[in-house]
């Protein structure tokens, strides 16, 4: 990899440092401070990240898909929403700790609705925090808080369960760095001739099939290419911009 | 570390043990694989820690209390709910400071909108959010999650 690549792959920690060494120039008392605010939750990461690790391992190893579907899938109904809500509260860790497990769960086949009770309750409803606030704040003050948040959760995940598809969500974090595989919809019958050569690449969601992404990689792409080939409407595109854009 | 996220270490290890003699090879593919998407989450996870000891440098979290006590409730409110948004202040210091300022006798709803922004929505944690899961998303998730938040502090105003 080439500095060039690796700056551009690290785009805010770079900037970050950046930061740093000015205000360590200009101001090192406030430089040392916000040094010394960051260690806590250095640590805090240090402590959460490689259980998040190894969960999304054994997700990945353990669960089938199948699994993931019936209870975190579209048609998981009330029941799926609860056990989102359980799996967020009970969960460790801040908020960004969500976010790969949550990734994990919505490509096995996690609704949009149910990822957005997930992170939600992940950040807020926790048992250590929820005793927390009951010894500062009351117990009145933080049950209502809690049921209050619960309703506003399982409102939001409705909401966006119902403004956001997951195809449009999967289109929206394409890495153009990456060699890229698109399935033209429009031309797309939803034969499931590529999702029967490929099934860890495409996805058939509403007659439709579609790349993806974070499982193409330069290892599979001649096998991608026969896809492309075999596809019977051509509505297989490959393209390789190795990040020309 | 405290007792859950130590059971959460317990559980974790035993499952990754449970996995690996169930199939090695898989357990293994499923290693790789979370390798890479963590891998590329990494440097700016560290990134946006870095840049949360700035903000708090410059925003200590005492400073929350000169906007939780002003008398304008409304315009509190609101802006102790931006306040929550940018900061993220460890839970277990939030809670006493809010709770001190509470017991002097303070408005609640400015109170309540600041420690549930604080947690539901985050502006730093944005890009990397909009990483796995979209601009879209993370727009409408955080903006409805600040909503909310007023909602809930208007309704614990008028409940307690």
């Amino acid at each position: 990899m080439t500095v060039k690549t690796m700056i551009k792959k690290n785009k805010l920690l770079v900037m970050v440092a950046v930061i740093y060494l000015i205000l360590f120039a200009l101001m090192p008392d406030n430089a040392t401070t916000a040094i010394k605010n960051s260690i806590y939750y250095l640590i805090e990461m240090f402590e959460v990240l490689p259980v998040i690790f190894l969960l999304t391992v054994v997700i990945e190893a353990l669960v089938p898909k199948e699994w993931i579907i019936k209870h975190f899938g579209e048609k998981s109904g009330l029941l799926g929403n609860l056990l989102s809500l359980v799996l967020g509260s009970i969960s460790a860790g801040p908020i960004y700790a969500a976010f790969p497990i949550s990734k994990m769960l919505m490509t096995k086949g996690a609704s949009v609705a149910n990822i957005v009770i997930i992170l939600s309750s992940w950040a807020v409803i926790k048992v250590p925090m929820l005793a927390n606030e009951a010894k500062f704040l009351g117990v009145s003050f933080m049950s209502i808080r809690w049921v209050l948040t619960v309703v506003a959760i399982l409102i939001m995940a409705w909401l966006m369960g119902k403004m956001i598809s997951k195809r449009e969500m999967v289109n929206d974090v394409i890495d153009h760095s990456k060699p890229k595989v698109v399935v033209n919809q429009d031309y797309c019958i939803g034969c499931g001739i590529c999702v029967k050569m490929m099934p860890e690449v495409y996805e058939l969601t509403d007659q439709k099939a579609y790349a993806r992404l974070e499982n193409v990689n330069s290892g599979n792409m001649t096998m991608i290419r026969n896809t492309v080939i075999k596809c019977p409407t051509q509505a297989i595109t490959i393209n390789a911009s190795g990040g020309a854009e | 570390m405290d007792i859950f996220t130590l059971s959460f270490w317990g559980i974790s290890i035993a499952l990754t043990g449970f996995s690996l003699v169930k199939s090695k090879k898989k357990t293994f593919e499923a290693m790789k694989k979370s390798k890479g998407m963590m891998g590329n989450m990494l440097g700016e996870i560290i990134a946006i820690i870095f840049i949360i000891g700035i903000v708090l440098t410059f925003i200590p979290p005492e400073s929350i209390k000169s906007i939780l006590g002003s008398e304008n409730t409304a315009l509190a409110t609101i802006i102790a709910a931006v306040a929550g948004s940018i900061t993220l202040i460890p839970a277990f210091v939030a809670f006493p400071l809010v709770g001190s300022f509470v017991d002097v006798g303070a408005s609640i709803v400015p109170a309540v909108a600041f420690l549930t922004t604080l947690t539901m929505v985050g502006i730093v944690t944005f890009p990397l959010e909009k990483k796995e899961f979209g601009f879209k998303f993370t727009f409408i998730r955080n903006s409805l999650s600040f909503v909310m938040a007023l909602l809930i502090a208007a309704a614990m105003g008028v409940l307690l």
